[in-house]
């Protein structure tokens, strides 16, 4: 006979899963009012939506450190609250991009907006948890949304890109199913911390399991984090998207599977079981170079961005393969300063995105497109310029510090081939955005009747650019408040 | 005055800023005349500056990232004090000299931000704030070069900030290990040169940290076999462009030596004295060879200048106080020589549209002043005593004379190569009939020339005939260095040098 379970509500300690909660009621708000009043102008959903994050930000600031609940499942430690702080803030970010002076269809559905909602509480379930189904059902949630918003933006193109990253998606979905399986297999448990004890005291044994438990996982992380050779989708699905999506997607899901990844490498990294650690460094170092090598071929700006981004977190997951608490603290920092000046340089694309495609015929922001911009637009181009510069690690501009502070743990950790590896990817790097500079600069104008530059602009957009802007260049008043806030979540996580 | 050098910094910045609501007509007054300001300020830094004392002076300091030991730390000494006044010096006459007209606001506004990234890379103390003023410096030479330039100039543009950029990463690296070195000894985490210099490194890591510095360093001066985007950049950069590439520029890189390398690694440094020797003769000798077969006149004086580098590069590495004090006099001199020259090769071009010696001939006849002006330059470059070039080049091989006669010999033949190439230019241009006639109504050096050039050949006298008011504050400084390299020393080899030189000044 099974007893009656008794729970107390103090011990579900619902607080935990407030933020969350909150993001999905403002979701299924816009659900409602969609309900009851159709053809409501999209600045109301865009609205609508930064108050719910906001309130859902404020949920989060006021989180205890280092409390569990919902029947131990939830986990809201230091990184579980940065990350989030990171995530909604970011999406706060992202969503007045919807508000752009072309109509772009995907933005006058409502549908939209309860979407993006429930992506962001998904991402926020990933990574306040160490439990793996919740990261399991948080990632999908969070992916399924992603998948539809995709398809949303009504091209054949995009469409593809859905399908494409659905497929993706869903095979790294197996590949993490297996691999949890694998685990709790071998411990009888699917929180990482009781992994992490059970197989610390049996020694890693039997270690063939361990290993394929963990190349499992390292393969649903790769698909996520665009790790080569997981990569293939990403310049693709980019394509796909919308710019603002497509920016959005270059940050906050992959801070997700970084925390998923601090998580669950972090006891296997220090642990004896060097396979892991070694085939991280592999993976890194290919994800920087081999994306590198290829962004510098591409013909189309937001392609570049793609294998950029790609080529960035191999450099923010050498971060993680580090270990030391400096480097888990790096890797937040190089994030915040990625995303102002990544959410930039999308929305500069996004600005300058045109139904028709005018420039060429296959993609929607070749380099040409840009050519002698400086004589057209001076401050877009200069704006413009400054977030490649920063990309590219040009000091004092905002990543050059994140870039200085891995640099700095990989040497501090005695990881020194590593940072020389990390500087010549720089230096390969500045190449490709140079070509952007050099366009922009150096060439000629394309005079023609049909060429309108930024014509998808509107004053949200412009303010939103305009704080990217700002961020990037004084980014080193930033630095060190920004630090010192980083190392105490990351340390009081212990991280 | 305290605060004199942070004005000195972001003057030309703020200045440049507000330049863009100045109108286009009145951008190019408004630029000399910023620049004049900034010139007129940096001589006043000379007039406060104590002469007689060889430390930092002028120190600023206020902690910026504090958990990282990253500081805005300021000074200048002897040593940095008269390039300082030599990049605000060739500014102004370069803005003055300015002859482009295409875009002119843009080029002026991006002149006047270079003009604060020279100032910062000289006054900065602390390595971040050095590599950001250092990197920062890239940004507006690759468009001044890019835009401004002539047809390979995108080319030209993005190979000299690729090679610059790929050098200083890896010398980023060495500062970062500095740093955690700094962090191992004390417990604390310092990127400030000053304390660096308090460091003493094992002989092998020394040995390491001195090649990332030196890859990185090497790139800027620029040192065989690293100076292939040199001739490229000033083949293709418009005058102004080349004019302070060649004056200002490449000193980094030789400062940085001064800087950085010798006093943080002494040992290092004494023991790469032969390869880095060795590497500077070819750069003397095998660059004046190769500028003796330019057609070019330009690419002449940018081989030359590659070469009078190499006595720089050579001069620093004498580890004496004539050689480094010579080699930081050689920087100044060859600043102000190599800047005039590439003006003067600007002003023909300006009138012929051409660079070829093949097209030119019996210039000094139409063009007396021009032949004059230029005669002197190149006597200076040449190293004729009583001008600006002699003092720096004797002093230079004077002191590698005592690290070893022969090498020094052989540098010496550059003086001579020197000579062979630069009067078979002046005798191709200049002597001789008219060979075409184009060259035969071409006007002379008209007033706003000679305001350029004119100051020019007034320094180059000076400072020839009376060196004395430079050299003395440069010697002191010199010999705080060399103090501090002696106490520092570790291997035997690199005491012994270092300390004989001192024995040497207190028997003065």
């Amino acid at each position: 006979m099974m007893e009656p379970i008794n729970v107390s509500l103090e011990s579900l300690n619902l607080v935990t899963l407030a933020p969350m909660l909150i993001a999905i009621a403002g979701g299924l708000t816009i659900l409602c009012i969609d309900l009851v009043a159709k053809n409501l102008h999209k600045s109301l959903y865009v609205m609508l939506a930064i108050l719910f994050l906001f309130v859902d930000l404020g949920a989060i600031i006021g989180l205890e450190v280092n409390q569990r609940g919902f029947f131990d499942v939830m986990l809201v430690d230091g990184i579980a609250i940065l990350s989030q702080i990171i995530m909604v803030f970011a999406s706060m970010l992202f969503i007045p991009l919807a508000l752009t002076s072309k109509r772009f269809h995907e933005f006058s559905m409502p549908e939209f907006f309860a979407l993006f909602l429930f992506m962001v509480s998904g991402f926020q379930f990933m990574v306040a948890t160490d439990n793996l189904i919740l990261i399991f059902v948080g990632l999908e949630t969070a992916s399924l949304a992603l998948y539809t918003m995709i398809a949303m933006h009504n091209r054949e193109k995009s469409f593809e890109a859905a399908i494409k990253y659905f497929t993706m998606g869903a095979l790294a979905a197996g590949f993490y199913a297996f691999g949890s399986l694998l685990l709790y297999a071998l411990t009888g448990s699917v929180e990482i911390y009781k992994i992490a004890e059970v197989l610390a005291e049996r020694g890693y044994e039997p270690i063939m399991v361990v290993l394929a438990a963990v190349a499992f996982m390292i393969a649903a992380l790769g698909f996520k984090l665009s790790m080569v050779p997981f990569h293939t989708w990403t310049p693709d699905v980019y394509e796909g998207a919308s710019a603002a999506l497509a920016g959005y997607m270059s940050v906050v899901p992959k801070l997700a599977g970084f925390v998923v990844a601090i998580r669950l490498f972090e006891f296997l990294i220090h642990s004896e079981v060097m396979w892991v650690r070694d085939i991280l460094y592999i993976g890194v170092v290919i994800t920087m170079t081999f994306s590198n090598i290829v962004a510098l071929v591409q013909d189309d700006v937001k392609r570049m961005l793609a294998y950029s981004s790609i080529s960035h977190a191999g450099f923010v997951m050498a971060a993680i393969m580090i270990g030391t608490t400096q480097a888990n603290s790096a890797l937040f920092l190089y994030w915040v300063l990625f995303l102002f000046t990544n959410l930039g340089a999308f929305t500069m694309l996004w600005i300058s995105r045109h139904k028709s495609q005018i420039w060429d015929k296959r993609f929607d922001h070749p380099y040409s497109k840009f050519s002698g911009l400086v004589h057209i637009m001076p401050v877009a181009a200069t704006i413009m310029a400054m977030f490649m510069l920063s990309l590219a690690g040009v000091p004092p501009f905002s990543l050059f510090w994140g870039k200085l502070y891995i640099m700095s743990a990989a040497v501090n950790a005695d990881y020194i081939v590593l940072a020389v590896i990390m500087a010549i990817n720089s230096a390969i790097s500045a190449y490709y955005y140079l070509k952007l500079i050099v366009y922009m600069f150096m060439r000629e104008p394309v005079v023609d009747k049909e060429t309108i530059y930024f014509k998808n602009t509107s004053l949200s957009l412009k303010t939103i650019v305009g704080f990217s802007a700002i961020t990037t260049i004084l980014a080193t008043l930033a630095v060190s408040p920004l630090m010192e806030y980083i190392t105490y979540y990351v340390k009081i996580s212990g991280f | 005055m305290s605060h004199i050098l942070s004005v000195l910094v972001f003057f030309p910045a703020l200045a440049g800023m507000l330049g863009f609501i100045v109108k286009k007509d009145s951008i190019r007054t408004y630029g000399i005349t910023v620049a004049a300001i900034e010139f007129i300020l940096s001589l006043w830094l000379w007039l406060g500056f104590d002469s007689a004392n060889g430390g930092m002076q002028f120190v600023e300091i206020v902690p910026l990232i504090p958990q990282f030991g990253v500081s805005y730390y300021l000074g200048v000494d002897g040593i940095s004090l008269f390039i300082i006044l030599l990049s605000t010096f060739i500014t102004l006459i370069g803005l003055i000299s300015l002859t482009i007209t295409k875009n002119l606001k843009n080029l002026i506004i991006s002149l006047l931000f270079l003009e604060m990234t020279m100032v910062g890379v000289f006054v900065s103390l602390d390595a971040i704030l050095f590599y950001i003023f250092w990197e920062l410096s890239l940004v507006p030479m690759l468009y001044i070069i890019g835009y401004w330039g002539s047809n390979l100039r995108i080319y030209a543009s993005i190979k000299f900030f690729l090679y610059t950029f790929t050098g200083s990463l890896i010398m980023l690296i060495g500062m970062l290990f500095m740093a955690y070195l700094y962090y191992e000894a004390t417990g604390t985490i310092s990127f400030a040169i000053p304390d660096w210099h308090r460091l003493i490194i094992p002989f092998d890591l020394q040995l390491w940290l001195f090649l990332a510095f030196f890859i990185g360093l090497a790139i800027k001066v620029p040192m065989f076999p690293f100076h292939t985007w040199l001739p490229y950049a000033h083949g293709q950069a418009p005058t102004i462009g080349s004019v302070i590439l060649a004056a200002v520029l490449l000193k980094m890189g030789t400062y940085g030596f001064v800087r950085l390398s010798l006093p943080i690694f002494p040992d290092a440094a004494v023991a790469a004295i032969t390869p880095i020797a060795i590497l500077s003769l070819i750069m003397i000798i095998y660059t004046a060879m190769v500028a003796y077969a330019q057609e070019d006149i330009k690419q002449v004086i940018a081989y030359s200048s590659i070469s009078h580098m190499g006595v720089i590069v050579l001069g620093t590495f004498a580890m004496n106080a004539e050689g480094i004090g010579g080699s930081i006099f050689l920087m100044l001199s060859h600043g102000i020589v190599s800047g005039a020259l590439f003006m003067l090769v600007g002003n023909i071009y300006d009138r012929r549209h051409t660079k070829l010696m093949n097209e030119f001939g019996g210039l000094a006849s139409v063009m007396p002043a021009y032949a004059t002006i230029f005669g002197i330059m190149l006597m200076a470059s040449v190293g004729l005593p009583l001008t600006i070039g002699f003092v720096g080049e004797f002093l230079s091989l004077l002191g590698f004379y005592k690290i070893s006669p022969m090498m020094t010999l052989l540098a010496g033949f550059s003086i001579v190569l020197g000579a062979v190439y630069m009067l078979t230019l002046y005798k191709r241009t200049f002597f001789g009939p008219i060979t075409n006639d184009k060259n035969k109504t071409l006007s002379d050096l008209n007033a706003k020339e000679l305001t350029s050039l004119i100051p020019l050949v007034l320094v180059v006298v000076w400072l020839g005939v009376y060196p004395k008011p430079v050299l003395g504050p440069i010697d002191n400084s010199v010999q705080n260095l060399l103090e501090l390299m002696d106490k520092k020393a570790i291997t035997k080899e690199a005491k012994e040098i270092l300390s004989s030189n001192r024995a040497e000044v207190e028997a003065k």
